[in-house]
């Protein structure tokens, strides 16, 4: 049809040059894979959290240019960033909402790690760097909203401090030592950890952290980007009460990623075994799951006591976290009672976890493997699993041009909201824009994918049909039996999501996260492994990715 | 490198174990100044060596006089000559005069307490509050409740804390011929007058 999309033109050669002069350097032992189709976040959600953080950093460091660590000007600073300066709002809404977004990410990461037994197979460096990292992250975001020096920043620095405090025998010096003596101290100094301290050591962690493999998926990290100002637009973060030291201040929570620690507090036992003990030993029982995990296998199935203990943490963390925000709205009683939550109720409930948490892991991994067996007994639908869009090559041009229009009428609806001062919703397109164009790169991708000759596919032995496959799934979604019985089968999600390899392409991926059981895989993708490199690679080797 | 003595030589040591010795015993040396450089990290501010007046907001000195019974305001203290630093909680204290129950109405220093105004539990300002029925320390956050007497928290949170985080930190006054009422130099540790937001031992 006279469609095709060339890349080899003289700015892709001259980073092919540049890619190739950086041979010399220390990043070329890391290799990254610019997936050639769609494949799932999950295996690269700590290359999200990465690019979050550099979000983070650039924002973050506009914002210094407005923002001053000082008592009495903090809080009016950050209002000044907000009102007054020419897209302050947006800058302090995309940093606030991509701080919340990088701990999420951040902890779903290391959740997906957790289930699907990456941190073995001499990962424990990384899974250990990762908890550290982790919590940096969490003490980042922490003085990040803290600096602001609203009501709620003050609640927070005093519960920081006072947790301090109560650390035995040393904690009045630590404290003293490190947040210094009065709020104009822990202002400054929170400041300075949050821009330079905690950064610069979560970059050193960073660079042990980093796999050597890590996928960088153009589309996925400009959604999530739009997500994040698409957010900021919806609900734009507020610039709480300023703080002042004469005015009691109205009932506050911190943010979500620390409710969960709040309602322990709130149960007004012990401060320290609260505030210090119970997460010193959460953060502990991760850093050593993986020299106590003994299985011998990865998928969360066959590791059910591993299993539970993560289900179990992961159902307190909610239930806390949930109870850390939730406040008895009757006012009629008296402040204590509504915010003390009691600590036999809450310490009952979290033991009680325990037993239903174990059970519903059993449930599951009974379910889990039922359906295993029931699939394989039964003759698989094909293509039941694999229902792709194909879009004929002329569509793809309608597409993009459809889509390069609406970035055209968004970019002029965001001009002119920001030329009548609507912020929010200018925020709000621009996030939008993000998303098309993530779209966009789809589609893009998707139509030189299908230009080039059709990938080979090593996995199906027989291919006893006239057609190419690029014209086949062109015309239809659906081949009934293509392949044999059972090839296809392992791979598609309709079986089970999770023993699918997020970056397996269908045609190679056999074993799905369970990869290195299966011995054929691996082989498998040796044979795709050369080309995959320097190109922009339509088969990532199962095996290869990690982050 | 494990290199054994021959036997019935007693304590007999090394050349080399004596060198690795020395160069330990050096690299020691060579840090131990540096160790006094912690001292960098905690601010200093706030060692007061000579006693200090009582200045109530409206600029006057307390006075065991003028000051009425079952009454409270707020002081600072260390007192800066940077109003930013006068504001903010770390250098507020709630200076009471007690009630006449309490024995608020001798015109001695036995009726007077000057506590930090920081509630222990989570370091909201609490306040004294004079009205009948309550005449405590009362947070508004968590509702931490203060013995005007002692300071220590009789009930909330804060009353719930080990000591010393149930006892809020207090400067020691004294009163000159005048009348006037003067701050000691404190002494900032839990045995002495306390740290504030974190507490004191009741002695």
């Amino acid at each position: 049809l006279g469609v095709s999309l060339h890349r080899e033109n003289s700015l892709v050669r001259f980073l092919r040059w540049v890619y190739a002069g950086v041979d010399r350097t220390i990043f070329m032992g890391l290799k990254f894979t610019f997936p050639g189709r769609f494949v799932s976040p999950l295996g690269f959600l700590g290359m999200i959290t990465f690019v979050l953080f550099i979000i983070l950093g650039i924002t973050g460091a506009l914002l210094m240019l407005f923002y001053e660590p000082i008592l009495d000007r903090a809080w009016n600073s950050v209002q000044t960033i907000n009102d007054v300066i020419p897209y302050g709002f947006h800058l302090r809404n995309i940093h606030y909402h991509a701080s919340n977004a990088m701990v999420m990410v951040a902890l779903l990461h290391m959740y997906y790690q957790y289930f699907s037994g990456r941190y073995k197979i001499r990962n424990e460096i990384l899974w250990v760097t990762g908890i550290i990292l982790g919590v940096l992250t969490i003490l980042e975001a922490f003085t990040g909203y803290d600096i602001i020096f609203s009501e709620r920043a003050e609640l927070a620095i005093s519960i920081a401090a006072s947790l301090t405090n109560s650390i035995p025998i040393l904690g009045p010096q630590i404290r003293e030592a490190f947040f210094g003596s009065g709020f104009h101290d822990f202002v400054l100094r929170f400041y300075a950890f949050h821009v330079f301290f905690l950064p610069i050591v979560l970059l050193g962690l960073m660079v042990v952290h980093f796999p050597r493999f890590l996928v960088f998926d153009v589309p996925i990290v400009m959604a999530i980007t739009g997500a994040v100002m698409l957010t900021g637009g919806v609900f734009p973060v507020d610039l709480g009460l300023r703080f002042d030291p004469n005015v009691p201040p109205g009932i506050t929570v911190p943010e979500w990623y620390l409710t969960g620690l709040y309602a322990f507090l709130r149960s007004a036992y012990d401060k320290f075994t609260t505030g210090v003990a119970w997460p010193g030993l959460f953060i502990f029982s991760l850093l050593i799951i993986p020299f106590i995990d003994r299985y011998k296998k990865f998928s969360w199935k066959d590791r059910p006591i591993i299993t539970a203990i993560g289900i179990t943490g992961l159902a307190q963390i909610i239930v806390t976290t949930y109870w850390g925000f939730y406040i008895d709205p009757d006012r009629t009683k008296s402040l204590l009672e509504r915010l003390v939550i009691d600590p036999v109720f809450l310490y009952l409930v979290m033991i009680l976890l325990v037993p239903l948490s174990f059970g519903f892991t059993y449930m599951m991994i009974k379910l889990a493997k039922n359906a295993e067996a029931n699939a394989k007994l039964q003759p698989k639908k094909s293509g039941s699993g694999k229902s792709s869009i194909n879009l004929p090559q002329r569509w793809i041009f309608g597409v993009l041009i459809a889509l390069i229009a609406f970035q055209v009428y968004l970019n002029i609806a965001a001009y002119y909201a920001v030329i009548n001062g609507m912020k929010n919703y200018s925020l709000f397109i621009v996030g939008i824009m993000m998303l098309v164009f993530a779209g966009m790169f789809h589609i893009f991708r998707h139509g030189r994918s299908m230009e080039k000759a059709p990938p080979p596919k090593p996995a199906v032995p027989t291919t006893p049909l006239k057609s190419k496959p690029s014209s086949a799934v062109a015309t239809s979604p659906s081949k009934p039996a293509l392949t044999p019985p059972g090839e296809l089968s392992k791979s598609t999600p309709a079986i089970s999501s999770q023993d699918d390899k997020p970056l397996a392409p269908p045609p190679v991926a056999k074993g799905g996260s369970s990869s290195s059981q299966s011995s054929s895989t691996t082989q498998q993708s040796v044979e795709t492994k050369t080309d995959s490199k320097v190109k922009m690679a339509d088969i990532p080797e199962s095996k290869s990715i990690r982050e | 490198m494990a290199q054994q003595p021959p036997p019935g030589s007693g304590s007999n040591v090394s050349r080399r174990d004596f060198l690795k010795l020395l160069a330990a015993a050096g690299t020691v040396m060579t840090f131990a100044p540096f160790v006094d450089w912690g001292k960098f990290l905690p601010n200093p501010s706030g060692q007061l060596k000579e006693r200090q007046k009582v200045e109530l907001p409206d600029g006057s000195q307390a006075s065991v006089k003028a000051f009425p019974v079952n009454h409270s305001e707020a002081v600072i203290y260390p007192k800066t000559d940077d109003p930013v630093l006068n504001n903010e909680a770390f250098r507020v204290w709630q200076f009471i005069r007690l009630p006449v129950e309490l024995g608020g109405d001798k015109n001695d220093i036995s009726s007077f307490r000057m506590y930090s105004q920081v509630c222990l539990h989570l370091w909201c300002l609490w306040k004294y509050w004079p009205e009948e029925g309550r005449k405590r320390g009362e947070c508004p956050c968590h509702g931490s409740l203060y013995d005007p007497l002692t300071g220590e928290a009789f009930a909330g949170p804060a009353s719930l804390q080990a000591p010393p985080s149930n006892v809020l930190p207090m400067l020691d006054l004294e009163i000159d011929s005048q009348g006037s009422i003067w701050i000691k130099p404190p002494n900032w540790s839990v045995n002495g007058n306390g740290i504030v937001g974190f507490g004191r031992f009741l002695t």
